[in-house]
This record gives structure tokens, C-alpha cells and sequence, in this order.
């Protein structure tokens, strides 16, 4: 049924793999990211990149995937949810959000742990009202951001003190 | 042995059982499963652009013939089992036959072998439609001139009970006369009265709402849903539509699920994905968009109140007469009454003569379900912003008069049933305190000026029936308690499993939780009106006690003793008094023996399975003879409170709302899991911020204006106040009947906010907000309305 005559090749990085993809170039990345690698951790909650359920990092930024074709990843390094625990080791700031109860029905989850992974790179010493602007691309309904907050300065303790390095 | 008090997990913040999937990405929602299906169809529905129009023709040939595309379902088609009903509340989703009374509305559906050919399918239906008269303004549509939602001609009731007499759109009435309202107000030194209104809000979970129903070869269903209420919403639904599907052909599973607050309580997407499943013999998804969630999903149902209120000089209010009218949207032969939103008025104060009369009507604008609060949010706007209207009348306080004047613990409602608990006094001081309502603040010459204020909340817990829990006793000594009840984010199933720990005074990483599959898991109703903890809580201690029995038995009978002088604990299994163990629980169970076959005792390998049914007591008629007043001893269930202090900054210029700190107080009962519970104050707190200052429907030429993420404006961090700004507390009062004298709490957070914000205000600028959302711009109005009556 598809017609892939005008299909483009996409070689980039997702989760420190290399992957190729032969697609449409009319699909966005978090398509080609759930239904073509499974990565389904990644979430759409909307289309037009207002809830950020979708957030991904892109070198090391966070990027909303539902509004971005699959051909702008090109050679470059995509962190999904599934790719920031090293094995069955969490992540710092998945961690956190474990610890502190900032998960309820979790839809917002992966976005927000790695729009706090990429406030950390950015600066990990950010105080609440930068983490809160950080975060301000990302909806929750369920949390009131409160524990969410919480949970992104946890983590960026724990990783100041430990020196736990933040390497996504 | 174990140490009781280790193994008692009432009141302990245990780390959710769902914590880790969902912090991975492994948790699985119900699109998730969607990449297992090679061959899934998907549904796309072409909806109404007009809020009532009658249908003349719709030509779907064009699509029908466009390859890729399988099926076409229009409301006139005859094999479909809703086309003689296609407005009634519970069918709202499926395309209409005769006309379209809200834009929005389905009219057709497609499935097809992706979502762009059934895009691009439905692109090629022409419909050709005739614009009727349409009523979105919910005081329009009240009174018997009023323009009717339906044309006449077709002869659809509004409501479930035929048409009414208060007019064409009126659904249904309640009433009550308590007292002697007349008489009273004539007593009363102070009268005060007015008119509010609270607006059309979507709860906007994240994840929108969806289904992928697969074909089976015995001609069923299986239907993976992020709906609510699997057997008791789903189920029954899909059997009642569908006569050709009986009970062992309907299998329901509900994932994990991305939020609801009472947009998923009744089936939406699952009737139409059904259809297209039976039509089909293929598996199909079908997923709203979020403009469709906007559009077509469920909002809450705004109320306009005229609330009147009379008082003796030390505060005491002897009278209450209010006219209530709740705005159901478009849906006909729905169940609304106004009894569910007029509840807020009857629930948290003492009121001796009360009069209520309450409507609901239809309009030309999205159907409306329940949203977090039953409606009572916006009835309760009425009852607290009038309250500080009435104690400044007083020269009161408006923490004396609410205290003075709140039902007491044992005292009789208006409706006249027994309130057994009640902590809603300390969560009052509790916020006053907090926000230091006493300690003015400090203003100065710039445009912000400051304010505080407070309020109070009450909320009904309706019986909804029955809950049943399985809990099993493996052969290895470790517990899984099967459920149906709805996890919506809240938490419970991490709740219920302390439960059962505790119950069997075991480690809790010994418990597991299994959940929501008809196929498994025993009868739920569903997840609403904060009944989880409670109901769902009820039947779980209930299956574990049947499953202790049963174990206590087995064990007396391996040393000869009876049952009761057996204890369990720790997964063994002692002699009562003393710290004597008799076995441990998985020495119970014996392998298979040749010789004996093993048709007595516990068999390796198969558990004991301990039974829990559990139903609220029924309310008792509040209609029929005898009950003209429409009182009657038992209308709910039990309440739960909560109040809210806010300290605001107003600009004078702009009207803009600031929240500068804040502080939410819960009565939970007693809190199974504080930190879940603090979960819900806070996502209450923010949830109910956004429709009060921010978040609402706007409608022009019938439709709505800001069906997406951005223009239809949600909290996000920047809204929200800084932690230190963020207080709350958890204040109980142990419900008797609960599981651990707990009770639901996730709504009344809800409640008081928006009037706490009102109060602020007017202590901030001296103008009284009566509808709700205070947006910047009806701020503004106010404000120069104001300004405007000063200069003449």
C-alpha cells in the first residue's frame, strides 16, 4: 500500500546505538520512534508541541518530537526515555522522581525527567525558578508540578555531591 | 516473627508499585500495543461544524471507493445499534442520523489501513447540511420559549424522564424544602443574595482518550481502553449495545492509563471502535486527537446559582434559598437533575430552612460528563463567595462565620442524613493560619495590590455499588490481590496493596497487584466520586480476611487445633497468645501424591483464593410518596472536605492574577499513604487554579474557539507558586466504615479554591468576581465597572 519511491535514509544515534532508517520523509520523530524502533516510552499527548509529553533529548537538549520531521535527527544523538537508566542502574533524576512521588499516572513522566536531564546539562546548579522555566514547555495535570520540581533539585543535589556525572 | 508494627503499612508512604515502569518508559498505555497489530485499522471521524444543523444527504461513495479505506459508518446506517438513540449521554460518541446538535459532533466514520487514507477518505464525504436555530448560552435555554437543542419534530426528551414542563431543553428537576424558608428570612436581621455563574472547563489529561478493540474468532471483542470501569462502564455498555455479544464474548483491559478526573466515565470511543471491529473482522484503533478531546470529549457542566441567604446578627444563617441550573450540553435523555451540583449547597453548613430548587438543561455546546468535583466546584462558587459578602454584612470574620455556622460531627444535613465524619474546622484554621489571614498585607504605589482570603469545601461520596476483590494465597506464601477498580494515576492500586499487607501483617514487597482485565480480575463499578479507596478498599480487607480464614483453618488442621486459635503473620502461621510457630503458609501446601491424588487440602501450585464483595449501603428515595420535600435519611454516601487560603496580587492595570502563597488542608479520613495524598493536593490545587483564573471554553458562532494546547491555557510551572509559596496539610477525620477509617479525598481539593482567590481579590482591589474563570479580562471589566460607578 505505501509507496516508498520517495523514502530518504536517516542515519543517526538513539540511545549510544547507530541506527539507519529508510522512511517517509513526511514522518515525525516521535512516529518513527514508536512505531518503527518501539521506543513507545516516548508520548504524544498532543500535536502541535504544546504538552511535551514527547520531549526527547537531541545532543543533549530536550526537543519536542512531535514537531520535528524525522529527516532533521539526521547524524545526530536522540536520548529517548529508554535509553537515560544504564541497565537496570537508574538515572539520577529517574531516581528522584521515584523517591519524591512525582510520578502519578506518569503520561508527562518521560518528558519531564528528560526536560530535567536537560536543565542539568545546560546548568547543574539550577535553582527553582530556572528548573521551573526549564520546565515550562511540559504539562502535567495530575502533580501540580510541586513534587516535580522537587524531584529535578534531588537530583541535581545528589549529582553535585556524588559527582555522579550527567552524561546523556 | 516479624514486628507488627514493621508489617503495618496504614499511614506509611510506601513508594508506589508503578513507580518504576513509568520512570523507564516500560509502563504500557494502550497505544503502546498498537506496534503488536501488522495489520491494524485505524478509525478517523468527520465531525459537525455547526453547533445544530439538520442533516440532508451525506454521499460517503467517493470514500467508500478510495482504496485502503474498509468501512464507512454514517448515523443512518441500519445495522448499527444506536441509530434510534443517537444523542443519549452514553452514545455520544457515535455520528449522528437526523441532525447535529453540537459542533463537534461525529456524523461520519472511516476505517482504514492508516490514519492518512482515513484522513484522506474522510476529506471526500459530502455532507450537505440545513442550519437550524442553536442555543449555546445556558440561561438562554432555560424557560419554555427557550430555542429547543433538538427540533421538536424529532421528539426527543431532554431528559430520561419525557419532556418537562419548565421547557423544551429542561432535563430534569430536584427539589427540596427543609423548614420553613419564608418565615426565616422574615426572622433574619441580614439578608444577602446573588447571582453566579462557573464556566465550561475540560479536565485535558494528557493522554487522549482511545481505544484498539481486536476481532476475535468466536465473533467477540477484545477491547484494550484507557476508558474507565471495565466491567461496570465498558462491559455493560458494550453488552447493552451490541445484543449479538454476550458476556464471554466481551474482554476488557485497561493498561495503564494517562489520567482521566471524570472525562472517561462513560465509553466514548469504545462503541465505535467495536462497530468497526464486528464490520471488519480486523483489529482497530481508534485515538481522539486533541482537538477532538476539546471537541468531543466530555467537559464538566457550568452552573449558574442564585443563591439567597439569611442571617440572625451573631451570624447564625437561618435561611438558604437558592435556584441552581446546571448546563449539560448537548445530550438528550441524559440523567442530570441538578440534584449532583446543588449537593455542594447542602453539604458543608447547618443550615435549619433550606429551599433549593435545581435544574439541568441542554445546549448546542459539547456534552458534559463529570469533572473532579461533580459539579460542586462550581455550585460551591456560589455559596462561598456569598458567605464573605455575609460576613462583612456581619462585621464578621470569614473564618468565624464558616466555623459558626459548618455541620458538626453527628449533626443532621438538610437533606437530613447523619454526618459520621467531618474534619473540615482544623483544615479551616489550619489555612487561616497558614496564610496569616489576620495579618493584613502590606500595599504599596506600584499597579499590584495584595490580598488574602479562604474557603471552604464539601463534597459528596455517591454509592455507586458494588466492588469485588480476589485475593490469592500462592503456594510460595506470597499474596496478589486481583482488582478492577480504575487506576487513573491517583495511586490506589499502591493503597490497596498496603492494605492487604497489613492485613496479613506481611512484608508488602510480598504483594502484588493484578488489575482491570474482565478476563481476570473480578467486578468493579468504576472509579468516580473519590469511591476507590473507599469501596475497592472495602472488598480488598474483606478478600484477605476470607483468604486468612481459610489459610488460619488449613493450619489448625496440620496440629489439630481450631481455627481461631490460629494466627497469621509474617507468611506463618502461629498459635494465638503465644509466639509458637506451626507452620509456615507455603508448607501448607502439599506436592501432588500418587496415593492420595490430593482432592483435600492445599495443592502446590494452586492458591487459595480468598472472595470480597463489598457494596455501600443503598441510598434510601428521595422521590415518591412520602418524599415530596426531597429529603430523605440516606441521599450519599459519607463527605469529604478541605479548605484553601490564598494570599493574591491583583494588577490594577491589567487585571492580571498573581498567586503569591497559598495553602490547601484535606479531610482524607485517615491517610493510607500521605504522600499519595499529597499528590492529590497538590495536582488538585493547580488543576482547580487553572479554572479558576485561567482555563475555560471559549464559543463564537456556535463553536469553540480554543480546542488546542496553547490557546486553551493550562497551569504549567511558571503559573504555580514556588515550593516555599506551596503549603498544605493533611488534617482527618476517621470515616467509621472505611478501610482504616480512610475515604476518598481527590475531589474536594478541588472546590474551595477559586472562591479563596475571589476573596483575595476583594480584599485586593474592592471588586466582587462572581463568575469563574477570573481571567485578566473580566478582572479588568470589573475593575473599570468600578471605576465607572465611582465617577458618577
Amino acid at each position: 500500500m505505501q509507496n516508498k519511491s520517495n523514502f530518504i535514509k536517516v542515519d543517526c544515534e538513539v540511545n549510544g546505538k547507530p541506527v539507519s532508517l529508510h522512511v517517509s520523509p513526511d514522518q515525525t520523530v516521535v512516529d518513527v520512534l514508536r512505531n518503527e524502533l518501539g521506543l513507545t516510552g516516548t508520548k504524544k499527548g498532543c500535536d502541535d508541541g504544546n504538552c511535551g509529553a514527547c520531549t526527547i533529548l537531541l545532543d543533549g537538549k530536550a526537543a519536542k518530537s512531535c514537531s520535528m520531521l524525522i529527516g532533521q535527527v539526521r547524524n545526530k544523538k536522540i536520548t529517548t526515555i529508554e535509553g537515560v537508566s544504564n541497565g537496570e542502574i537508574l538515572h539520577p533524576m529517574q531516581q528522584a522522581f521515584i523517591d519524591t512521588f512525582a510520578i502519578q499516572c506518569g503520561f508527562c513522566t518521560p518528558g519531564m525527567i528528560l526536560s530535567g536531564i536537560a536543565i542539568l546539562n545546560e546548568n547543574p546548579d539550577a535553582d527553582e525558578e530556572e528548573i521551573r522555566e526549564g520546565l515550562h514547555g511540559n504539562l502535567c495535570r495530575c502533580t501540580g508540578y510541586v513534587k516535580i520540581v522537587e524531584a529535578v533539585e534531588i537530583a541535581r543535589d545528589r549529582m553535585n555531591a556524588g559527582g555522579a556525572k550527567n552524561e546523556i | 516473627m516479624s514486628d507488627c508494627e514493621n508489617t503495618n503499612y496504614i499511614g506509611k508512604s510506601v513508594q508506589r508499585v508503578d513507580a518504576f515502569e513509568k520512570a523507564t518508559g516500560k509502563a504500557k498505555y494502550f497505544e503502546d500495543y498498537q506496534i503488536q497489530y501488522r495489520d491494524l485499522l485505524h478509525v478517523k471521524v468527520l465531525r459537525s461544524p455547526h453547533a445544530h444543523a439538520k442533516i440532508i444527504s451525506i454521499d460517503v461513495s467517493a470514500a467508500e471507493a478510495l482504496p485502503g479505506v474498509i468501512t464507512v459508518v454514517k448515523g443512518s446506517d441500519t445495522d448499527i445499534p444506536w441509530s434510534d438513540l443517537p444523542y443519549a449521554s452514553a452514545y455520544y460518541g457515535n455520528p449522528a442520523r437526523y441532525e447535529v446538535i453540537w459542533a463537534g459532533q461525529a456524523v461520519v466514520a472511516v476505517a482504514a489501513e492508516s490514519i492518512e487514507i482515513a484522513e484522506e477518505a474522510l476529506e471526500l464525504v459530502k455532507v450537505e447540511y440545513e442550519m437550524l436555530p442553536y442555543v449555546t448560552d445556558q440561561r438562554l435555554a432555560m424557560g419554555v420559549d427557550a430555542i429547543p437543542v433538538t427540533s421538536p419534530e424529532l421528539e426527543i426528551a431532554a431528559g430520561y424522564g419525557g419532556p418537562q414542563p419548565e421547557g423544551p431543553n429542561v432535563m430534569g428537576s430536584y427539589k427540596l424544602r427543609h423548614g420553613d424558608v419564608d418565615k426565616a428570612f422574615e426572622e433574619a436581621d441580614v439578608i444577602v443574595e446573588e447571582e453566579y455563574q462557573a464556566g465550561k472547563k475540560s479536565t485535558s489529561q494528557i493522554e487522549c482518550n482511545g481505544s484498539i478493540v481486536e476481532y476475535q474468532q468466536d465473533g467477540g471483542v477484545k477491547i484494550i481502553t484507557n476508558g474507565c470501569g471495565v466491567h461496570g462502564v465498558i462491559k455493560n455498555h458494550i453488552l447493552t449495545m451490541y445484543p449479538q455479544l454476550t458476556s464471554s464474548k466481551v474482554r476488557v483491559i485497561q493498561p495503564v492509563t494517562g489520567g482521566s478526573f471524570g472525562n472517561r466515565l462513560f465509553p466514548l470511543v469504545e462503541p465505535l471502535a467495536v462497530l468497526m471491529a464486528l464490520r471488519t473482522k480486523r483489529t482497530v484503533s481508534y485515538v481522539l486527537t486533541r482537538k477532538e478531546m476539546y471537541t468531543s470529549s466530555p467537559s464538566n457542566w457550568p452552573v449558574y446559582t442564585k443563591l439567597k441567604l439569611g442571617a440572625k446578627k451573631d451570624g447564625t444563617i437561618i435561611a438558604e434559598k437558592l435556584e441552581l441550573v446546571e448546563d449539560a450540553g448537548a445530550q438528550i435523555r441524559g440523567y442530570f437533575d441538578g440534584r449532583l451540583s446543588s449537593s455542594g449547597l447542602m453539604c458543608v453548613y447547618n443550615i435549619p430552612n433550606v429551599h433549593c430548587d435545581s435544574y439541568a438543561v441542554s445546549t448546542n455546546t459539547v456534552p458534559c460528563a463529570p469533572y473532579r468535583g461533580l459539579g460542586c466546584a462550581e455550585s460551591e462558587w456560589a455559596m462561598e463567595n456569598l458567605l464573605d459578602v455575609l460576613a462583612e454584612k456581619l462585621d464578621m470574620d470569614p473564618l468565624e462565620i464558616r466555623l459558626k455556622n459548618m455541620i458538626k460531627n453527628g449533626e443532621t444535613n438538610a437533606y437530613g442524613e447523619k454526618v459520621t465524619s467531618i474534619g473540615l474546622g482544623k483544615c479551616l484554621k489550619a489555612v487561616a493560619d497558614g496564610i496569616k489571614i489576620d495579618e493584613p498585607c502590606q500595599q504599596d504605589d506600584g499597579p499590584w495590590k495584595y490580598g488574602k482570603g479562604i474557603a471552604a469545601a464539601g463534597k459528596q461520596n455517591t454509592p455507586l455499588g458494588r466492588a469485588e476483590a480476589d485475593c490469592l494465597v500462592h503456594s510460595d506464601g506470597s499474596i496478589e490481590i486481583l482488582v478492577s477498580c480504575d487506576e487513573q494515576g491517583m495511586g490506589v492500586q499502591s493503597a490497596l496493596r498496603q492494605m492487604a499487607a497489613t492485613e496479613f501483617k506481611i512484608d508488602i514487597a510480598r504483594v502484588k497487584m493484578t488489575r482491570a482485565d474482565t478476563a481476570i480480575t473480578p467486578f468493579d463499578n468504576f472509579g468516580a466520586s473519590s469511591r476507590t479507596t473507599y469501596t475497592t478498599g472495602n472488598a480488598v480487607i474483606i478478600a484477605c480476611q476470607d483468604a486468612i480464614d481459610q489459610l488460619k483453618e488449613a493450619a489448625g488442621r496440620e496440629v489439630g487445633l481450631a481455627k481461631k486459635q490460629i494466627t497469621i503473620k509474617d507468611g506463618k502461621a502461629y498459635i494465638v497468645g503465644s509466639n509458637t510457630e506451626v507452620i509456615d503458609i507455603a508448607d501448607l501446601f502439599k506436592p501432588f501424591d500418587f496415593f492420595t491424588q490430593q482432592t483435600w487440602g492445599l495443592l502446590k501450585g494452586t492458591p487459595v483464593r480468598g472472595r470480597g464483595v463489598f457494596c455501600p449501603a443503598p441510598a434510601v428515595p428521595w422521590f415518591g410518596p412520602g418524599h415530596e420535600d426531597g429529603r430523605t435519611p440516606r441521599m450519599w454516601n459519607w463527605y469529604q472536605f478541605s479548605a484553601f487560603g490564598a494570599e493574591v496580587a491583583v494588577n490594577e492595570e491589567t487585571g492580571q492574577i498573581k498567586i503569591l502563597k497559598l495553602m490547601s488542608t484535606a479531610d482524607s479520613g485517615n491517610p493510607i499513604n500521605p504522600k499519595l495524598v499529597e499528590g492529590q493536593i497538590d495536582g488538585g490545587v493547580i488543576m482547580a487554579l487553572g479554572f479558576s483564573i485561567m482555563d475555560h471554553h471559549m464559543y463564537q458562532d456556535g463553536k469553540m474557539m480554543n480546542p488546542n494546547m496553547s490557546d486553551y491555557r493550562l497551569p504549567t510551572t511558571l503559573e504555580t507558586p514556588l515550593q516555599k509559596n506551596f503549603m498544605r496539610a493533611i488534617l482527618p477525620d476517621p470515616l467509621p466504615d472505611g478501610p482504616f477509617n480512610a475515604k476518598g479525598m481527590a475531589e474536594s481539593i478541588m472546590i474551595p479554591v477559586g472562591p479563596a482567590i475571589a476573596s483575595a481579590i476583594y480584599q485586593a482591589i474592592g471588586v466582587r468576581p462572581t463568575e469563574m474563570p477570573m481571567t485578566a479580562e473580566s478582572i479588568l471589566k470589573l475593575i473599570k465597572d468600578k471605576e465607572a460607578n465611582n465617577a458618577k
